[in-house]
């Protein structure tokens, strides 16, 4: 029996047999507004709840937008983070100059460079094995990074990305917006990773997944995150 | 030949002075380890050290976030950009939208030829850094990126002008990679050191035109301020008790010291430390054997940070002490270095054969168990030839 990694969606968790299977990475995809970077705060709150460590790349927002999105469910990361068992990698300040004073849990990078992701991603790795082999690690979101790079150029790097964590002992999840790029990209985004969920507004949809194939669900958003119905 | 500083420590010894003027040298990196750094700092110190002009090809990073690594390092960008003897080719800014302050601006990479050609004629005995070969290669593809290369590089040729070609090397084929290599004068590869994470970073000379290249692997790491520093790796030589762990040291080391105190022990013991260095088949390294006792266990965590492979030192007929060796690789966090058990003493009579040893340690699986008598240097080469295959092993 493989170990679970919870979710922390309550409902969904008991429908995929507990959780994500340990040691593996999840895509989870779709339109726009379906609730993707929320999985991903709920899936970093259930770290925190578990007290496990977690590495969380984000091209979007930074921290401290990231904690008052998760403060909007009640969720707090703050002391958290100040445990050093959040790792921050802010791609999102990198390139437009904001400055801020980097540490080993907070580093900056910039989307078109991903060597530079690469390897503050492995100088996480670093810190982190050498408290734990079993942690969570979060890539929010992989459209960014498509857009301001050569797709298949990006494909090489989620590979490298994604063999760093398993390696590590990470279960991660990493986004997606679905027709970003084109469906030839879109099916080798899929090869990389081991498990593919959807989201539409309406369904969780698991696509594939070691044992529970097209298994779905209704779901809606409320002040507590992901609600099955 | 009039030669050409890179200012990387121990690469211009080893490329014979430098680089020769108009050639190309290709930095070929690992995923994952910061390789246009080597290229700043060429051009950074020949700029500063031997007034050389130059230009930095860029599509990774906007000039701004160059500035930044610049200061970051401690090395100056703004004088020169103010004189013009360094200009920037930009080749992002305009993607990323953000106003660009290069001299030339690339606003589609396959214009890139004829804007790259004319800046090479700008800096007539100059210094070109082109970053990042990658972006190139899955932009404007494989054949265009080499096309533009082989122009290049002629023009360099022809101008007396230094290429210095950035990469990083996802997941190309094999044959991609040879056809880049076969178009330079000098490929050097940057790969790291793991197990599991990576936690050690080396450069070697893969292929030079102008001198035998030694294949010889340093070390290095970025130091702010600095850049690219050679860094003496260190093995660790640990183990329970009493299990012949300064025999082993001096075994491996030309010269050892063993800090030793025997006042108050009824046996002669280490209870400082045995160090020692090795030059071994073009690797040199310090070594450190830790003491054995329980009381020094709080050495062993700081000594196994900087550590790059450990020994872990039996005594193969006393399978009493295998537990306190196991907790002695937990304690050191070996598990993320490369690790390789001497099995020492093991010409005694009541010596345990590997095999039994693996037993009964309960060991995971490829830790090379190595026999050896270090009293008289009987499998002391295969143990170091042990731990420097899995250290390399890339």
């Amino acid at each position: 029996m493989i170990p679970k990694i919870k979710t922390g969606i309550a409902g969904f968790d008991e429908l995929i047999g507990g959780g994500l299977p340990e040691n593996t990475i999840s895509l989870v995809y779709g339109p726009p507004k379906t609730g993707k970077s929320i999985f991903c705060y709920q899936f970093l709150q259930q770290s925190v709840a578990d007290d496990e460590f977690c590495l969380y790349l984000m091209t979007d927002y930074n921290l401290p937008q990231l904690e008052e999105k998760m403060m909007s469910f009640n969720w707090l990361i703050h002391e958290y983070f100040q445990k050093e068992m959040l790792y921050i990698l802010d791609i999102a300040s990198g390139s437009i100059g904001a400055t801020q004073k980097e540490t080993h849990t907070l580093k900056t990078s910039s989307p078109q460079n991903p060597t530079e992701i690469i390897s503050a991603v492995i100088d996480d790795l670093q810190y982190i094995y050498q408290k734990t082999h079993h942690f969570r690690s979060v890539l929010d979101s992989t459209t960014a990074l498509f857009s301001f790079n050569s797709p298949i150029l990006m494909i090489r790097v989620l590979k490298s990305y994604a063999m760093r964590m398993k390696v590590a002992g990470g279960t991660g999840i990493i986004t997606y917006t679905e027709g970003v790029v084109d469906s030839q990209i879109e099916t080798m985004l899929k090869t990389i990773v081991d498990n593919i969920i959807h989201l539409d507004g309406e369904t969780i949809d698991v696509e594939a997944m070691a044992g529970c194939n097209d298994v779905s669900a209704n779901y809606k958003i409320t002040d507590e995150g992901f609600t099955i119905i | 030949m009039d030669m050409k500083k890179t200012y990387i420590p121990r690469l211009d010894d080893i490329l014979g002075g430098g680089v020769p003027k108009g050639t190309s040298i290709l930095f070929q990196a690992m995923p994952g380890i910061i390789s246009d750094v080597f290229g700043y700092q060429i051009i950074s110190q020949r700029l500063h050290l031997d007034n050389d002009i130059g230009f930095i090809y860029t599509n990774t990073r906007t000039p701004a976030e160059i500035e930044r690594v610049f200061d970051k390092y401690g090395w100056d960008l703004k004088t020169h950009l103010e004189s013009g003897t360094l200009f920037f080719v930009d080749s992002i800014s305009e993607m990323m939208g953000v106003p660009s302050i290069g001299k030339f601006i690339i606003n589609d990479l396959a214009n890139s030829k004829n804007i790259l050609l004319n800046a090479i004629e700008d800096i007539p005995g100059g210094t070109a850094v082109i970053e990042n070969v990658a972006t190139l290669f899955d932009s404007i593809g494989i054949d265009r990126t080499l096309e533009l290369i082989e122009i290049s590089n002629a023009a360099a040729r022809k101008n007396d002008v230094n290429m210095v070609y950035i990469f990083t090397r996802w997941d190309y084929e094999d044959q991609m990679v040879e056809s880049l290599k076969a178009r330079v004068d000098c490929d050097i590869e940057l790969f790291g050191i793991e197990e599991k994470v990576m936690y050690r970073q080396v450069f070697m000379v893969a292929k030079s035109n102008w001198t035998t290249a030694s294949k010889c692997k340093i070390f290095f790491e970025l130091t702010e301020p600095g850049g690219v520093k050679v860094f003496i790796p260190k093995l660790l030589v640990t183990g329970p008790y009493n299990a012949g762990k300064t025999t082993f040291v001096h075994a491996i080391a030309e010269k050892a010291v063993s800090v030793e105190r025997q006042a108050f022990e009824l046996f002669p013991t280490t209870v400082g430390l045995d160090i020692g260095h090795v030059d071994y088949k073009g690797f040199s390294a310090d070594i450190f054997g830790t003491p054995g006792q329980e009381r020094f266990d709080l050495l062993l965590e700081p000594l196994a940070r900087e550590s790059i492979g450990t020994f872990i030192v039996i005594d193969s007929t006393k399978p009493g002490t295998f537990t306190r060796a196991k907790e002695m690789i937990n304690m050191c966090r070996a598990e993320a270095i490369p690790k390789v058990i001497v099995a020492n003493k093991y010409d005694l009579p009541n010596a345990l054969t590997p095999d039994k040893i693996k037993k009964r340690m309960a060991l995971w699986e490829d830790v090379p168990i190595i026999p050896v008598c270090a009293l008289n240097n009987k499998g002391v080469h295969q143990a170091l030839d042990a731990l420097f295959d899995l250290i390399y092993r890339v």
